[in-house]
């Protein structure tokens, strides 16, 4: 009988493991996918909510798409147990669906600030395409929104918000914004920006109350300075989607422990994107990393040994970028690492810094922050992250580019981090093109 | 595949490959907006031109959440312009640094690269080899003075 794969959740994970299946199978499989949602690419969110794309353009997969790909799909429902003994998950309309592995890539869900009336109207996450659309259909030319939160989720909407013809003023309860993503540096010369960009920025901010008045939301702040809203979105965290495998005897930490396989403590279930706690690149520990870039590669890993090949992931490497008024924001690695050796350097006529973390001649971490529209800024973020990814000894380059930290492109060319990047794949071949459906067999 | 084959010492900085690119790209001369960068070595003494190597994963193409970037009938990685969100996820995973903005990245100009074109000393060729390291080398050997000074 041809192998039976399940796939739990039709995110970045889960799409990118049933592609990695049709190209690597050397036998046709029987491929099932359970997904709560419709599958679609939650980056795309913010460029449906400016309305710069149609809604039909999130979608990854279409149902013919899914046809296609010969994919059986129970679409619209949530798995809520797994028996890793029987080989068997039970949905929740009661359906019971065999396998003889299967991919738990069931993602996040949005949390909104514990305080009375965070569940109220006019308050909304922004995380699924139906908390999108609400938000897209209370925005109005001269709203006022308020951002509860100026984390990555947030600042991916900001331009979003503001070319909505929105104003905009963003809560934010750590001493800075974006407390997880840059450090005190980069996140003030952010928050100016913002300021001259018409944004209110107020951190060290907690909210602690929001009431509804004459249709619309009055914000209770602990240090006073109620602020009045017409749309509160709470962009305060994301938990990862665990709760329904407490039964199942998967061993979770922080999330499902995977090994370099993509494989959990039960051989035949793998764990793919933000529920996953694989092999961190920089630190080699496990750790979840709950981005686009890793849920893709887990995706594409797993799906490769699930389609009967070797594949071992190096491990994920934490990358964000943003870009807010035409500034590029971005970190990586282990940009935060207090027992790092450091260098940075910040421009005096505009918005440009550079931080770099070393432990040795090895760069392991940076930040970079410059506008858009300097040439460098783009090819230095790819570059930084070129250096980051192969961790090339710098050698004396570590010391010039302590004095000099804007010059990276010198010394990554002359490190020859091009020579050595270049062999490197995900999946041991080189990658093949969407759009085509991928059919090994 | 025929790739963009680089030859460092016989590029003499005159810039000609990123008006080419800039036309061919946008319709514009406009060094700013062309894909191919020359950057200067040792003090202006010697000149390399640098733009995407076609690299095997294509991490601009996998990393892109809509499918964006796709393989043309050249082998080159290409952006959709109808398809392209501009979320910049293809410029934080490209390692190299070759992901621009507007446009984004190198094409081969759909098999007739008009930087190679332009170039007036075969700095740049379009050959049938294996896509390399064209640059390592020969910017070892030129930023000798750079290291001196840092120490």
């Amino acid at each position: 009988m041809a192998p039976r794969h399940l796939i739990i959740g039709g995110g970045t994970a889960g799409m990118n493991a049933i592609r990695t299946i049709r190209e690597e199978e050397t036998e046709r499989s029987a491929i099932t996918l359970v997904s709560a949602e419709k599958p679609y690419s939650r980056m795309v969110l913010p460029y449906y909510l400016d309305r710069s794309i149609a809604e039909s353009h999130v979608f990854t997969a279409t149902a013919r798409v899914l046809r296609d790909w010969n994919v059986t799909t129970h679409l619209g429902k949530r798995a809520t147990a797994l028996d890793t003994n029987a080989n068997v998950c039970t949905l929740d309309d009661g359906t019971r669906v065999e396998y003889d592995d299967c991919l738990i890539a069931t993602g996040s869900s949005a949390v909104r600030a514990p305080v009375p009336g965070a569940d109220g109207p006019g308050v909304h996450s922004f995380w699924t395409l139906d908390q999108a659309r609400g938000v897209l259909a209370q925005i109005q030319p001269g709203s006022h929104v308020v951002m509860i939160g100026a984390g990555f989720i947030a600042f991916t909407i900001l331009n979003s918000i503001l070319s909505l013809g929105a104003k905009l003023t963003i809560v934010e309860v750590a001493p800075r914004i974006l407390p997880r993503m840059i450090d005190d540096t980069g996140a003030g010369l952010v928050q100016s920006w913002l300021e001259q960009h018409g944004v209110a920025v107020r951190t060290g901010a907690k909210l602690t109350q929001i009431d509804e008045v004459k249709n619309r939301r009055r914000l209770k702040m602990a240090a006073g300075g109620d602020l009045v809203a017409d749309v509160v979105i709470m962009a305060t965290g994301i938990r990862t989607n665990l709760e329904w495998l407490k039964t199942s005897g998967v061993k979770i930490n922080q999330g499902i422990v995977v090994d370099e396989r993509l494989r959990s403590s039960a051989p035949n279930v793998y764990a793919a994107g933000d529920v996953a706690e694989g092999r961190d690149l920089i630190t080699q520990a496990n750790a979840v990393h709950a981005i686009e870039p890793t849920a893709q590669e887990h995706g594409r890993v797993a799906g490769a040994n699930m389609a009967g090949k070797d594949v071992r992931y190096r491990g994920s490497l934490i990358i964000n970028i943003v870009e807010v008024c035409h500034l590029d924001v971005a970190s990586f690695g282990a940009w935060d690492d207090a027992k790092a050796e450091t260098a940075s350097g910040v421009k005096a006529d505009r918005p440009a810094y550079r931080r770099l973390l070393w432990r040795g001649d090895r760069l392991i971490g940076a930040i970079i922050l410059g506008p858009s529209s300097d040439i460098w800024t783009t090819n230095d973020v790819g570059m930084l992250k070129g250096l980051v990814q192969s961790g090339v000894a710098l050698g004396s380059w570590k010391a010039h580019l302590k004095k000099n930290p804007f010059d990276i492109k010198l010394a990554f060319i002359a490190t020859k981090t091009t020579g050595s990047l270049l062999p490197e794949t995900i999946l041991g071949r080189p990658s093949k093109a969407p759009g085509e459906t991928p059919v090994a067999v | 595949m025929r790739v963009l084959r680089i030859h460092p010492e016989k590029c003499t900085g005159c810039l000609r490959c990123e008006l080419a690119c800039s036309y061919m790209q946008t319709g514009e001369y406009q060094p700013a907006k062309s894909v191919i960068r020359v950057s200067p070595f040792e003090g202006h003494t010697s000149y390399a031109p640098y733009t995407c190597t076609q690299c095997a994963e294509g991490w601009c193409m996998t990393a892109c959440p809509v499918g964006a970037i796709t393989i043309s009938a050249v082998g080159a990685k290409e952006v959709q312009d109808d398809r392209c969100v501009g979320c910049k996820l293809c410029a934080i995973a490209c390692p190299f640094g070759t992901m621009f903005y507007d446009p984004f990245k190198c094409n081969l100009c759909g098999g007739a690269p008009a930087c190679a074109e332009a170039c007036p000393t075969a700095a740049i060729t379009y050959e049938d080899v294996e896509t390399a390291d064209w640059l390592g080398d020969f910017a070892r050997e030129r930023t000798a003075r750079v290291l001196a000074e840092a120490r």
